[in-house]
């Protein structure tokens, strides 16, 4: 205690700290590492097993992938999660935009704290209060309409990209000169030009990584799609998780891999996209 | 951008429009894994009906669910306390199996079953046992008790894996002390608590995956249902299913239709489909458990008609299938699988 006090007291003057030659951090980032890949790693080399064991090596093979590629089960979840996904990216990131230039573009007003917390609210709430809400109350829309479809799992899932697909938008704008935007003003540019070609130009990396999030997001969602989803909704995590309680084959591992190796794909395009601009 | 729009636009039309018009529709709801869909493309064919297929992990999400109503599916498969349970709540409707042309081969020790009594609801699909298994080479001793669970021998000891189920666990421990289920004596219950308490020390795990747990060797003994445990033996012969003398469980999931189903008359055809033993057969082939319907063992496969997983020896005890129990005896099992897995 003794000893915490005089440290206080007495200010020492350092140069920046240099994080990477901290005692212990290699160890640190290596546990992490190894800890967050090692899984999918192992989940990867089994995919290419013979054996239809996820746990025991056999021989390389390519079976699972045909068989994965085959099964009519895979095929339509894989569907419906790309659809939902797609939709409720554009949906999502969409609202969001229009939501970050709402809460950063304008002089503050009352209420401005309480828009931002309504709109992050599906991160804050948790997810299994949200599925049951969201059951209940599409399930009395559904009897007293009789509309049922895709559109309810859409819907459910735009509302919770709305906040992942925000945040990245919010930032960059917070972060963007507004000098460039008054400039233009001056200039006598209207505001709807303004947005196209300047305030919109500048902010799509924000939106290119809001809307990535937000896909990424949807089709990772479990608990909510599993209350929503309709007849013929199964997406692609729920149908993994039906197959656990029937053993669970390397057919699962095979179509992990081949969304591992399409979000790896889509994360160089973007890093990609993003440093053209430049 | 708008270029990458309209693409999505175009994909997403043409994906809606692709489903086929069929004229009718069926909506099945089963757990994972478990319809074959050489049958499904049957049912189609003869019917011209498109069925659509979803699948659930456990009886419990089905009923969630199901139960608001407005689900859209027509044709659910809920286990037999299940469907107890979903006959309290009124959540099925009354299609009569008993009344259809193929319940003939429907096996008579099937029909006056205590969740559905003379079958006016619903029709078996496939039904099983959970029991155990163990390697032989491991342990060389009887392996039809369940001491080998509770009060292991060294070698088993750090194991074996449990079920991650309560019903299960707590009911093979009641079985081994030799008392009753649904149980709410108290005293009997505290030594029920003591037993597991002291028997966990010597489980590795407590986990569904069975199969991947005994081929990958991490375990010697696992808790087990009957098909799941043919299909490890597939890859380790030397398991063994037991069959203990104290008892085990019996469980049948079955074919029933939701109350306000949309396709109620197509949802009935499929019933009586599936009490044809050829087609009965072609699940058990699939999904590697018995199905109740008599005549179907000629189309099933050479290996699962000689499988001592799937053949009750004589000298076993009946399977015993447990309804579900009261809200308290529940609350009781509640406190005591909660102190059980902390």
């Amino acid at each position: 205690m003794a000893e915490m006090t005089a440290s206080v007291a007495k200010p020492v003057t350092v140069k920046a700290v240099d994080l990477k030659h901290q005692p212990g951090f290699s160890v640190v980032a290596w546990t992490c590492l190894i800890v967050l890949y090692a899984p999918i790693a192992v989940l990867v080399l089994f995919s290419f097993n013979e054996n239809r064991s996820v746990a025991l090596w056999t021989r390389f093979s390519f079976d699972w992938y045909v068989k994965a590629w085959n099964n009519e089960g895979i095929q339509n979840a894989a569907i419906i999660s790309f659809e939902v996904a797609l939709v409720a990216m554009v949906a999502s990131t969409i609202m969001a935009t229009m939501a970050a230039l709402v809460t950063t573009r304008t002089a503050p007003y009352r209420g401005l704290n309480l828009a931002v917390t309504i709109i992050n609210q599906p991160l804050m709430v948790p997810e299994i209060v949200t599925a049951v809400a969201t059951l209940t109350f599409f399930a009395i829309i559904k009897k007293a309409t009789g509309v049922t479809g895709l559109g309810y799992l859409i819907i459910a899932h735009t509302v919770f990209c709305i906040p992942f697909a925000y945040m990245p938008i919010r930032a960059r704008l917070e972060d963007m000169d507004l000098s460039l935007e008054q400039a233009a003003a001056d200039l006598y540019a209207p505001p709807l030009k303004v947005f196209r070609r300047i305030t919109l130009p500048l902010l799509m990396p924000g939106i290119m990584a809001g809307a990535m999030l937000a896909f990424i997001v949807s089709l990772d969602d479990v608990i909510i799609t599993l209350f929503v989803g309709g007849p013929g909704e199964t997406t692609l995590p729920i149908f993994i998780l039906g197959q656990i309680r029937r053993g669970v084959t390397p057919e699962v591992n095979a179509v992990s891999t081949v969304f591992l190796g399409f979000s790896v794909v889509f994360v160089t395009l973007i890093f990609l996209f993003g440093k053209n601009k430049k | 951008m708008k270029n990458i729009l309209l693409s999505i636009i175009t994909a997403t039309s043409l994906v809606l429009a692709g489903s086929a018009s069929a004229a009718g529709e069926l909506h099945i709801y089963n757990w994972g894994n478990y319809t074959n869909p050489e049958m499904i493309k049957k049912f189609e064919a003869a019917n011209d009906i498109k069925v659509t297929l979803d699948s659930y992990d456990s009886n419990e999400t089905m009923l969630a669910k199901v139960e608001q109503g407005g689900s859209g599916y027509d044709v659910v498969v809920p286990g037999d306390y299940m469907i107890a349970i979903m006959l309290k709540k009124d959540l099925l409707e009354k299609v009569m199996p008993n009344q259809m042309s193929n319940f003939k081969n429907m096996d008579p020790k099937w029909v006056n079953v205590y969740w559905d009594k003379g079958r006016n609801y619903s029709v078996p699909y496939q039904w099983g046992t959970t029991s155990f298994q163990v390697d032989t080479t491991v342990y060389k001793g009887d392996i039809n008790t369940l001491k080998l669970l509770y009060d292991p021998p060294k070698e088993l000891q750090g194991r074996i894996n449990m079920l991650n189920d309560m019903n299960d666990v707590i009911n093979a421990g009641l079985r081994y002390l030799g008392y009753p289920r649904c149980n709410s004596n108290k005293a009997q219950l505290k030594e029920l608590n003591t037993l597991l308490l002291s028997a966990k020390k010597h489980w590795r795990t407590m986990d569904y995956s069975t199969i991947e747990k005994l081929t990958s060797k991490d375990v010697d003994l696992s808790q087990n249902w009957n098909g799941a445990a043919m299909r490890a033996r597939a890859q380790r012969p030397e398991l063994e299913y037991a069959y203990p003398k104290e008892g085990f469980t019996g469980w049948m999931d079955n074919v029933a239709v939701l109350k306000g189903a949309p396709n109620v008359e197509n949802a009935k055809l499929f019933m009586n489909f599936m009490m044809d033993p050829e087609n009965a057969a072609m699940t058990s082939n699939f999904a590697r458990y018995a199905n109740g319907v008599m005549g179907s063992e000629k189309y099933m496969e050479a290996a699962m008609k000689s499988a001592p997983e799937i053949i009750i020896p004589a000298s076993a005890p009946a399977p015993e299938f447990v309804p579900p129990c009261d809200q308290d005896v529940v609350a009781l099992y509640t406190k005591i699988w909660t102190n059980l897995k902390k």
